[in-house]
């Protein structure tokens, strides 16, 4: 109701200014760029924010909400977006396709929500794409990782209003061949999540190492229900191969579960060469403790020991400082998108939607996770994550990273228009 | 073929023993009280965390903790069943399971409020924490223990319900209420007492389940509840010789399903519960009508 009238004073008034700007005469009064729109920003910019907060996975919520509620303080603190205070409100989504739809519906039709943010299944990020196209709202994604999302639902159908902040399937499955390139192993099984996500990643991580290295076998894949606790059975399946090496996406507390059990089945003395896309997971990685062997290839969306530069650093310091607790990726994910939306906004003049999500096309921005691009075409954040190593080091109660590598996203991401020749690394020229 | 095929028998009796120790109160409750308590789960998650907070407290001794741990948890179940469950035990079965339902929310997030809403990783069991070589391929320590254990709960139950004076009570309550109390039997007692048995056992899977599981996180009770519920189904609701035969049958197809029909694996448990309960409706071991 109130959004109504604004629309039709905002209507009036530059009604009246042209009106006022014609009877003057060109060049007295030009109704143009500042005097057009609205001098300044009116009320809050109000961010709806939902991601899972109930059930095994409500870690990762507590984990979003470090980080965004971090930015919002220091946004406030600092005089807020554009002249403006940021208000977020956060709503669990749970993993169910209805609730994600049914809370982006209160958030804009309810609340009155400027932008949404959040967002942890891929099939959840799906399912909210056509549902984001009607409401009109921008939607920045922090952690559902489907390629599906930005390559069809944004680029192929041309859905405006979703933004992705976090790396994709990309780094799980492409940036994996290029490492495991780099390896003796020559035969390679996968323990994965039997949904979406696994099944994608694995598809991506085969055909991608398949053309980097002619020759190499994909002799097991065992496909694990959401919930898994007993992980024996797939153990059993991977041993009976006999493979070099394995991959899993297997995430979150089942990750932690299966590397457990994978240990007292001896498997990592069996299989030397061992890639987990997300065990840089500081759930898993504190889960885990020493229990995590040395020497496992582990990467993530972030990880707070890259880039090693002031920015980061001071960031972490802060953030242990704010919450006794170092950043989870998702914690940066989330916080980064708050930056993301101010510096947008700020630079449109506008919290209007299409103003924001022109100004977002090809945004570069600073982060703790570094300088990130938003591609303009399929609107991804291309941006550096490190592989790496565990290794054991006593200034801390966990594993971390030692030796990392970085493959450039520009050379491990798909290219647009994702079909075609040139489009799936390997890249020629 | 051997070796996989013998591990894959050992992982699925571990798997279907485990099942069982949930499944086991859960049935006794039913079958005594004629309630669904459907927050056996939530008793399974809190019995995990208490022992974990016990062993954690008492310089990790996990025996310790899986002794005091569940005593805890039954102080809830006492609360639970005096104060509330009491109440609905004359209304129809819905509003039962609202109540039970209720309780699974309520404890869900005491435990992220207590606990916090990450998961917490678990220390490994001294003495139990290793693997045996079988066949030449290592086997946990800890799963042939639970292995073990399985049986054991279910004999100690068979031999307190059938030959034990209070055993005999029990049954007597639960085939007839008022003819129960009319001979002079305090229904009221024995159905908290049962409850809070019922409740230990939940607690005690939970405990169990925390170095076998490997981590604690809040809501961890739902997908075993789930399980149970099929196995409690499958044996006769109430039944708890058929609750261990169920429990064993389910493990053993989960475990050799996963390996030798992976396509399928997810939907078997539920192929085999759909053909019970059209060739048997009652169970196994579940009578024709209550």
């Amino acid at each position: 109701m109130s959004k109504k009238g604004l629309t039709r004073r905002q209507f009036v008034k530059a009604g009246l200014l042209t009106g006022t700007g014609a009877a003057l005469g060109v060049g007295v009064l030009k109704p143009t760029g500042l005097w057009a729109a609205p001098a300044k920003i009116k009320g809050p910019v109000k961010v709806g924010y939902q991601a899972i907060m109930s059930g095994t996975l409500a870690g990762y919520g507590e984990f979003h909400k470090m980080g965004v509620v971090m930015a919002m303080e220091e946004i406030n603190k600092a005089g807020g977006i554009a002249g403006v205070p940021l208000e977020v409100e956060f709503r669990d989504s749970t993993l169910k396709k209805p609730q994600a739809i049914q809370n982006a519906r209160y958030f804009v039709d309810s609340w009155g929500a400027d932008f949404l943010a959040g967002v942890d299944s891929s099939g959840q990020a799906l399912a909210l794409a056509p549902v984001m196209a009607q409401l009109g709202k921008p939607l920045m994604v922090t952690h559902a990782a489907t390629e599906k999302l930005t390559e069809i639902e944004v680029y192929k159908k041309g859905i405006k209003e979703i933004f992705r902040i976090c790396t994709p399937t990309y780094q799980d499955g492409n940036a994996a061949a290029f490492v495991a390139q780099g390896l003796p192993a020559k035969k390679w099984a996968t323990i994965s999540p039997k949904y979406e996500y696994g099944y994608t990643c694995w598809n991506m991580f085969k055909d991608t190492l398949g053309k980097l290295k002619p020759g190499v076998e994909f002799v097991a894949e065992s496909w694990a229900p959401f919930g898994t606790t007993d992980f024996r059975p797939h153990i059993n399946t991977i041993l009976d191969a006999k493979p070099d090496g394995l991959y899993s996406v297997e995430w979150a507390g089942e990750l932690i579960t299966m590397i457990k059990q994978a240990n007292q089945a001896g498997l990592f003395k069996k299989i030397k060469h061992i890639m987990l896309p997300v065990g840089a997971a500081m759930d898993v990685l504190e889960g885990l403790g020493a229990e995590m062997p040395d020497g496992v290839w582990i990467s993530g969306r972030y990880f707070f020991m890259f880039p090693n530069d002031q920015r980061n650093i001071d960031w972490v310091a802060r953030f242990r400082k704010r919450w006794n607790h170092y950043p989870a990726y998702v914690s940066e994910t989330g916080y980064s998108a708050m930056y993301a939306y101010k510096q947008a906004v700020e630079a449109a003049g506008s919290k209007e939607s299409n103003a924001v999500i022109g100004a977002l096309e090809g945004m570069k921005m600073g982060s703790p996770a570094g300088e990130r691009v938003f591609r303009k075409q399929d609107h991804q954040a291309m941006y550096e994550v490190p592989w790496g190593l565990t290794t054991t080091n006593p200034k801390y109660p966990f594993k971390v990273m030692g030796k990392q590598v970085i493959i450039p996203p520009s050379e491990f991401f798909n290219r647009p228009p994702f079909e075609g020749p040139n489009t799936h690394p390997p890249f020629k020229g | 073929m051997l070796q996989s095929i013998v591990h894959v028998c050992l992982a699925g009796l571990s798997q279907g023993m485990f099942i069982w120790l949930v499944a086991s109160g859960l049935t006794l409750i039913f079958g005594v009280l004629g309630v669904l308590n459907f927050a056996h789960g939530a008793f399974y998650m809190l019995g995990a965390y208490f022992c974990y907070t016990v062993l954690a407290s008492l310089g990790d001794n996990f025996w310790l903790g899986l002794i005091f741990g569940p005593l805890f948890v039954c102080a809830v179940g006492y609360f639970v069943e005096r104060y509330f469950l009491r109440y609905v035990y004359h209304l129809d079965l819905p509003y039962q399971l609202l109540l039970t339902f209720a309780f699974v929310l309520i404890f869900d997030d005491l435990v992220k409020i207590v606990w916090g809403a990450g998961s917490i990783g678990s220390p490994t069991v001294p003495g139990l924490g290793g693997s045996v070589s079988i066949l030449g391929r290592m086997f946990p320590t800890y799963s042939l223990f639970i292995i073990a254990v399985g049986p054991l709960v279910a004999l100690g139950l068979w031999a307190a319900l059938e030959r034990t004076w209070a055993g005999r009570v029990i049954r007597a309550a639960s085939s007839d209420r008022e003819m129960a109390a009319a001979l002079g039997a305090k229904v009221p007692l024995i159905f908290t007492g049962v409850f809070v048995f019922g409740t230990w056992l939940g607690a005690l899977g939970g405990g169990l389940a925390v170095p076998y599981v490997g981590l604690l996180t809040p809501g961890m009770g739902e997908a075993v509840i789930i399980e149970a519920f099929v196995v409690a189904v499958i044996g006769g609701l109430g039944s708890l010789k058929g609750a261990f035969l169920g429990a064993l049958i389910i493990g053993l197809l989960s475990s050799f399903g996963t390996r030798f029909l992976p396509t399928f694996d997810m939907f078997l448990t539920f192929i085999l519960m759909a053909l019970v309960l059209l060739w048997r409706p009652q169970g196994f071991f579940g009578e024709a009508s209550r």
